[in-house]
């Protein structure tokens, strides 16, 4: 079981698909929203794709146990003492310890191209605060991981991942937003991660309202996770 | 070791497995014989808990098969197992072998050499013998093999066979001489059946051999059967097809005894033909 657990973290901070996926899309993103088309605030657009790139690296997350799962690397490992929920502990602890390097390039990418200069106490808040906020996506890519095989799992999360990291307003800022989607939007599981990492901007901690909808979407997501892993178990 | 009771295992129309039972004490080697289709593999899924049969019971070292697992003393080959591509072939072993309360790495000079490689550049034989590694990793007691040399070469085969003599071994094969040559038991499973069950020479009495066909004017059956290595006899009017595990002996005999044998032919029994004969059908 830990020899498994460290197996996957060494896999999982090891793949340069990763590096390039999380980190190296959410800096030209960055790049083009403030430098090229002057459309967001240095700081907030810093934070937004750092957040957009973190919800990446834990939705992905089932994306690559779907992967397993078509692959048949999920029927070995159910014949080996390694319990089914140790796998998907694995998983998560891999993917997401993967998930703060990629963070942590996009605000560097922030101070050193963007020119972002925050108190060392912001800068050392954002990244647990990031992290902490992207947590239901990885449930969420859990009980993707269980309920599709293979590619069309990486296809569906694909369309889930831009619709929501739009509709949260990490593209571009809810206040551009129509008003009813405007409140859509601020009960999206995005945007109240994103949020932890913006008010942590101007110095405030998140708000209850942020706590509890982060709560509220990682319970529903992980029951959906623990029903559709029930019903595929080790297939 | 192995006990199975009683498995049935239908699907949809298909009746996979119907009424089997299977004992595997300790040190036997024991062949799972049949065609594709017989079984084989249903079976070998139900025994290790992957699938749940319609009724009977499977238990792997005295206990429910998962429990056998997680404990960590059987080793096993899946046919449709698969491995990750991006890691290192040592890493992997490692971690697989990490798991067991046993762990044992396979010392063999061709796994060493692809341990610093990664698994997406393998070759077929070479992903074989990672996952017969993966197989060994906890030193198990019971060893289940699920066709073991599918992609082996001759010199890979032979590697693999020396390295499960010391064990309990039950596998899966569609082979007779692979059953042959490496169990002292063979089960012989024909349209998820049973259909003989014993020592090597038997069943490759039973099924093995060679097929003399030849024409008597004055049919004399027990004439025949009492041809030396002749074990079974049929007979067609005039025609009759003998099947002998020694074909030299029986042909030497059939000429000295009877004069008016004509239109002699000789063929390799096969196993597929031998499975009709057994079940009545095509298996």
């Amino acid at each position: 079981m830990r020899s498994f657990l460290r197996f996957e973290v060494r896999r999982a901070l090891s793949s340069p698909v990763n590096l390039v996926f999380l980190a190296g899309f959410p800096v030209l993103l960055y790049l083009l929203w403030t430098k090229l088309l002057d459309l967001a605030s240095g700081p907030v657009s810093m934070v937004s794709m750092a957040t957009y790139g973190a919800m990446g690296g834990a939705l992905f997350i089932g994306g690559a146990i779907a992967l397993e799962r078509s692959g048949g690397w999920l029927r070995q490992l159910a014949v080996t003492p390694l319990p089914a929920h140790g796998y998907i502990v694995a998983k998560l602890a891999g993917g997401m310890l993967a998930v703060l390097p990629s963070v942590v390039i996009v605000l560097a990418a922030g101070a050193l191209l963007g020119g972002v200069r925050l108190p060392p106490a912001t800068w050392l808040a954002l990244p647990p605060l990031i992290w902490a906020g992207v947590v239901p996506f990885a449930a969420l890519g859990v009980a993707f991981g269980y309920s599709l095989k293979g590619q069309s799992a990486n296809i569906a999360m694909m369309v889930v991942y831009f619709v929501t990291a739009v509709l949260g307003g990490l593209w571009l800022p809810v206040s551009r937003m129509p008003e009813g989607l405007r409140t859509l939007a601020e009960y999206s599981p995005a945007y109240q991660a994103g949020s932890l990492g913006w008010r942590a901007l101007d110095g405030l901690p998140p708000t209850a309202t942020s706590v509890l909808v982060l709560a509220g979407w990682t319970a529903l997501f992980v029951l959906l996770g623990v029903w559709r892993y029930r019903s595929a178990g080790w297939r | 070791m192995l006990e199975l009771t009683g498995l049935t295992k239908k699907y949809g129309a298909l009746t996979a497995l119907d009424g089997v039972s299977l004992r595997v004490g300790e040190g036997e080697k024991v062949a799972l014989l049949g065609p594709n289709g017989a079984g084989k593999t249903t079976l070998l899924s139900i025994a290790l808990g992957l699938l749940a049969p319609d009724s009977g019971a499977a238990r792997l070292l005295g206990r429910p098969p998962r429990e056998a697992l997680a404990a960590g003393r059987v080793g096993v080959l899946l046919q449709d197992a698969g491995l990750p591509d991006d890691v290192r072939v040592g890493d992997l072993v490692a971690a697989v072998a990490g798991m067991y309360p046993t762990p044992s790495i396979l010392a063999d000079p061709e796994l060493e050499a692809l341990a610093g490689r990664r698994v997406a550049g393998l070759s077929g034989g070479q992903r074989q013998l990672v996952r017969f590694a993966l197989a060994l990793a906890g030193d198990p007691r019971l060893l289940i093999l699920d066709e073991p040399t599918v992609g082996l070469d001759v010199d890979a085969r032979r590697a693999l066979w020396r390295r499960v003599r010391d064990r309990t071994v039950v596998f899966a094969t569609h082979y007779l001489a692979e059953a042959d040559d490496h169990a002292d038991r063979v089960v012989l499973l024909a349209g998820g059946r049973v259909v003989a069950d014993g020592p090597v020479e038997e069943i490759k009495a039973l099924v093995g051999g060679t097929e003399v066909r030849l024409t008597l004017d004055t049919m004399d059956e027990p004439g025949l059967r009492a041809l030396p290595g002749v074990h079974d006899v049929v007979v067609e009017g005039a025609t009759a097809v003998l099947r002998t595990g020694d074909s030299d002996a029986t042909l030497r005999a059939l000429f000295a005894g009877f004069g008016d044998a004509r239109n002699v032919r000789t063929s390799g029994a096969d196993l597929e033909s031998a499975f009709v004969s057994l079940t009545g059908k095509g298996a």
